[in-house]
């Protein structure tokens, strides 16, 4: 909600960034198209108006039939790469934040651990497709997703776990806590704002990194193939409205996690 | 860690519950057709990672002979001598050259006696086969002499333009919604016929006949002109392109062909985008399905970027559905992945016609 005239005014601002935007790039086509303007070694006049990605977004919206052959709407591909993030991304979860604790509580862990995650981490999700698609006769695409969401899951995790305010630990060991107790009520807690942050962060890379994967490991649905899918048949409309789609689901994604963070880490600020 | 286990319960839930939504099953699922390379096609058959794929030859050949699947439907079965690959032109390129008539009436001629020598080569008995097995293994990318054989039988090799097959098509294409409506409105033709008219002439195959017992130096250009051509990746439909450049015959006639930057393309889609509408392509061979619908979704009427015409016929046929051993028939691909070269080539209007004379619905 808004507060006072500061957001307020931020707010306007903010619309009429948006608007602006838009004329801009109407304007940037139109002048293309009547060769008054053109950028060298790009095809400008190709780029869809804001007015056509808009007519071309609510045509293709809807799943539709003609004849045999059945085009999956936008709606059915928004849909497709969410379950794919939200699968990867359990996994992630499940298996990063038991990491990531190890890892920042013992000593003897993060030795075993760290050599491999340092090396890995850096491997970017877009490498791992070749491999997804040798050796994984399914899911080529959720494992992309896992890969971008597991490791700030993790670092973030061993952030939280290591800025743990010692003298609390100290405290819960003298007053008798098992190790299992320190970890559930002390180091958690304390690392839970991390954690989510990593989640949030995660996801992003998550997202980014669908798109890519469902690009390359084919799949009959999904807003990655969508857009390749549109390109190839010439219809380059659909196919940034397809890009405005995934920039906007993007978008509500990474909000969505911020007011979920506001809500359960009430204790933080 | 109460916050923490809710929401790693809610986490389990959801993907739990997103996973049972993907794997929902209906009685009446559609087969899904996903865009592969036509190797990868091969590979993940073998791999069972597909139930089958619409392929052109030599991919077919490759799976069959190696065990990996088995013809399902041969493109005939679906269209009996649907026309397929052709040779076309970009009119940028045409505008531009002096003697572009002269220029395309060899390309005919030389379409002429690559198809004639082909047709003979083909009999097991006749002194060119070697020859031209070893053409196809070349330009196929095969290893293997029997996929070789295989995909020369399944292949009908043409050089007239086909207008009533193309009308087909179009009327097909556009049952399909497969064509951009605003950029068909914007075209200006009345129906199939009009457009089909306007995209095919055969004035120069009639001129390739008139002069086919000529010797080739005899009608050479006087001065040499440099082609630069664009052709698909190991497809056999193109075979007579590649005899005829083997052959020299193309240099007979004053034509230097030079590869197109690109080449060879993926799919026709690609080399209608990135080979005709860039200019990169002056002369190419490709599938007639991209052609129809890349001259109108990818063309900027103001400039016409994208338009192309065709001079001759390629072949006709040359397509097949295969798949894996326990397929019999289409409706069991139903909720199954069937690969294909991509939205908008000939196989996927191929597929969609097979699917509809079948009663199964197809997603792409």
């Amino acid at each position: 909600m808004i507060k006072n005239d500061s957001e307020r005014k931020g707010l306007i601002i903010n619309i009429l960034s948006l608007i602006g935007f838009i004329i801009f790039w109407h304007i940037l086509i139109v002048l293309a198209r009547e060769h008054i303007f053109n950028i060298p070694f790009m095809r400008l006049k190709d780029i869809p108006t804001p007015l056509e990605t808009w007519n071309a977004l609510v045509g293709s919206m809807f799943t539709q039939t003609y004849g045999p052959g059945l085009t999956y709407g936008i709606i059915d591909h928004i849909r497709a790469s969410l379950v794919r993030v939200v699968q990867g991304g359990a996994m992630a979860f499940i298996i990063g934040v038991p990491v990531g604790i190890g890892i920042g509580y013992s000593r003897l862990i993060h030795n075993i651990l760290n050599p491999i995650i340092e090396i890995v981490r850096n491997m970017p999700p877009m490498a791992w497709i070749p491999l997804a698609i040798f050796i994984l006769v399914t899911g080529g695409s959720i494992f992309i997703v896992f890969i971008g969401v597991v490791f700030p899951i993790i670092l973030n995790t061993i952030y939280g776990v290591r800025s743990t305010d010692a003298r609390l630990i100290d405290a819960a060991r003298t007053l008798g806590a098992s190790q299992v107790q320190i970890v559930a009520k002390v180091l958690i807690p304390s690392a839970f704002p991390s954690i989510i942050a990593g989640l949030r962060i995660g996801f992003g890379v998550g997202w980014m990194a669908i798109v890519a994967a469902e690009m390359v490991i084919r799949s009959p649905v999904g807003l990655g193939y969508f857009i390749w899918n549109m390109g190839d048949l010439g219809r380059y409309a659909e196919m940034v409205a397809g890009m405005i789609v995934i920039g906007v689901v993007g978008y509500i994604m990474n909000i969505s996690i911020l007011l979920l963070e506001k809500r359960l880490i009430k204790w933080v600020d | 860690m109460k916050n923490l286990t809710k929401i790693l319960l809610v986490v389990i839930v959801t993907a739990l519950f997103a996973g049972c939504v993907e794997d929902k099953k209906t009685p009446d699922q559609p087969i899904n057709l996903v865009k592969m390379g036509g190797q990868d096609m091969v590979q993940r058959l073998g791999a069972g990672e597909i139930a089958g794929f619409i392929g052109w030859e030599p991919y077919p050949a490759i799976a069959i002979t190696k065990g990996y699947g088995k013809p399902l439907m041969y493109s005939g079965d679906i269209w009996k001598e649907h026309p397929c690959c052709v040779v076309a032109y970009d009119q940028d390129w045409y505008k531009q050259t002096e003697n572009a008539d002269e220029i395309l009436d060899r390309m005919a001629l030389v379409q002429l006696k690559s198809v004639e020598y082909i047709n003979n080569a083909k009999e097991s008995g006749s002194p060119d086969h070697d020859d031209l097995i070893n053409y196809s293994m070349a330009f196929g990318g095969m290893t293997d002499r029997a996929a070789a054989e295989m995909s020369l039988k399944d292949v009908e090799f043409v050089y007239s333009p086909n207008i009533p097959g193309t009308e087909t098509f179009i009327s097909k294409i556009m049952d399909f919604n497969i064509f951009d409506s605003a950029k068909w409105n914007q075209s200006g033709y009345v129906n199939a016929s009009d457009y089909a008219n306007n995209l095919i002439t055969d004035r120069y195959v009639k001129w390739a006949l008139q002069n086919r017992e000529k010797d080739l130096s005899s009608l050479a250009i006087k001065e040499p002109v440099t082609i630069r051509y664009g052709y698909l990746v190991n497809d056999i439909h193109e075979l007579p392109f590649y005899v005829g450049w083997q052959k020299g015959w193309f240099e007979d006639v004053g034509i230097n062909i030079t590869l197109s930057e690109g080449t060879p393309f993926q799919n026709g889609a690609f080399e209608m985008q990135k080979g005709f509408k860039t200019n990169a392509v002056d002369i190419g061979s490709l599938g007639l399905p991209p052609v129809i619908i890349h001259r109108i979704n990818s063309n900027d009427f103001a400039v016409d970027d994208a338009r192309v015409g065709v001079i001759s016929g390629m072949n006709n046929e040359g397509s097949v559905i295969v798949v894996a051993g326990n397929i019999t028939s289409l409706a069991d691909l139903r909720g199954k992945t069937v690969g294909f070269p991509g939205p908008g080539t000939i196989q996927h209007v191929l597929f969609l016609m097979a699917a509809e004379k079948a009663g199964v619905r197809v997603s792409y």
